[in-house]
């Protein structure tokens, strides 16, 4: 479509603009914001794509609802996109007990096709085993890693997010990633790290 | 040791990696969004022809042309003390402004009002 993702209209413009009618602004808002809170969303729910789904939707749904509302300079719409999403995916979790051990077991075996397939594969393997160990970790601490680690946002950011300090960001996210290799180090063999040592 | 190894070096490559990977969405899950924001959205405020203000009274432009109400009170009281001055008489006139010779002849031009034959 010829209308990119709102140019350089702010997130919180497109907001007023959505709440006053405007169908461009609606489309840029889903375009920016849904990949993000579908990405974040299966991290926190070890990969699984329809319930990310779901949750994306939900997220969007209630972006849409508060718009009318929305009080310019309050917050990002981004922290409160990732905030809603957070607290879906803890319910999600809890309502259905599920706290996926998935174990190495799970992952893809690695095929002896050709090397290109092998290494896409150990690849997808690590992945696999990330999310594992990523699902065994406490909700809080998961958060706090893949918001700093994998989504890539700064530690006042993922504060503004979580609601916290950001010392107590740093805590968590450095808490989480001594239990992460605590959870991976058993598992480095499988993890093909024994074969090629630190190049891959 | 193992574990710190994959702590500070393995690890940070594998998160590394796994940030380069991200689930996108798909088509029909942009739909479902766009459908929810559109259902949602409130309707744009229509567009109406400015309503024209009242066109003030001929009294009103009148005042307004004068220099409105202040302007209005000043030139009502300058007024009435010109209407005064107009009905005075002469020697009351003197004696406003200090120059009457005889204060006790107060209205010197209605004695003829009194006075018989």
């Amino acid at each position: 479509m010829a209308f990119d993702a709102g140019g350089d209209a702010s997130d919180e413009a497109l907001m007023v603009l959505y709440a006053n009618g405007d169908r461009h602004a609606a489309l840029a808002l889903a375009r920016r914001v849904t990949p993000r809170v579908l990405a974040y969303a299966a991290r926190l729910l070890s990969g699984d794509r329809a319930e990310a789904e779901d949750v994306a939707q939900e997220t969007m749904l209630r972006l849409w609802k508060i718009a009318p509302g929305w009080r310019q300079g309050e917050t990002k719409v981004t922290t409160w996109a990732y905030r809603v999403a957070t607290n879906l995916c803890i319910d999600r979790q809890r309502a259905r007990g599920r706290k996926r051990q998935l174990a190495l077991d799970d992952a893809p075996e690695v095929a002896d096709s050709g090397p290109g397939v092998e290494g896409r594969m150990q690849e997808a393997g690590r992945t696999a085993a990330l999310e594992a160990a990523l699902a065994e970790l406490p909700d809080r601490q998961r958060q706090a890693v893949v918001l700093r680690h994998l989504e890539g946002m700064t530690n006042p950011e993922i504060a503004a997010i979580m609601e916290i300090g950001v010392e107590a960001v740093e805590s968590l996210t450095a808490r989480g990633k001594r239990a992460l290799a605590a959870i991976l180090s058993g598992r480095k063999e499988a993890l093909g790290y024994e074969d090629d040592g630190h190049a891959g | 040791m193992r574990m710190t190894d994959m702590q500070d070096d393995d690890l940070d490559r594998l998160l590394a990696a796994a940030a380069r990977t991200a689930q996108t969405p798909s088509e029909a899950l942009m739909e479902r969004v766009l459908a929810d924001a559109f259902a949602l959205q409130p309707a744009a405020p229509e567009l109406r022809p400015a309503v024209a203000a009242p066109r003030p009274g001929l009294l009103a432009r009148l005042a307004a042309a004068l220099g409105g109400g202040p302007a209005l009170a000043g030139l009502g009281s300058a007024a009435v003390f010109g209407m005064a001055l107009g009905y005075l008489s002469p020697t009351t006139l003197d004696y406003l402004t200090g120059t009457a010779t005889d204060a006790a002849e107060f209205f010197p031009d209605a004695d003829f009002l009194t006075t018989e034959g």
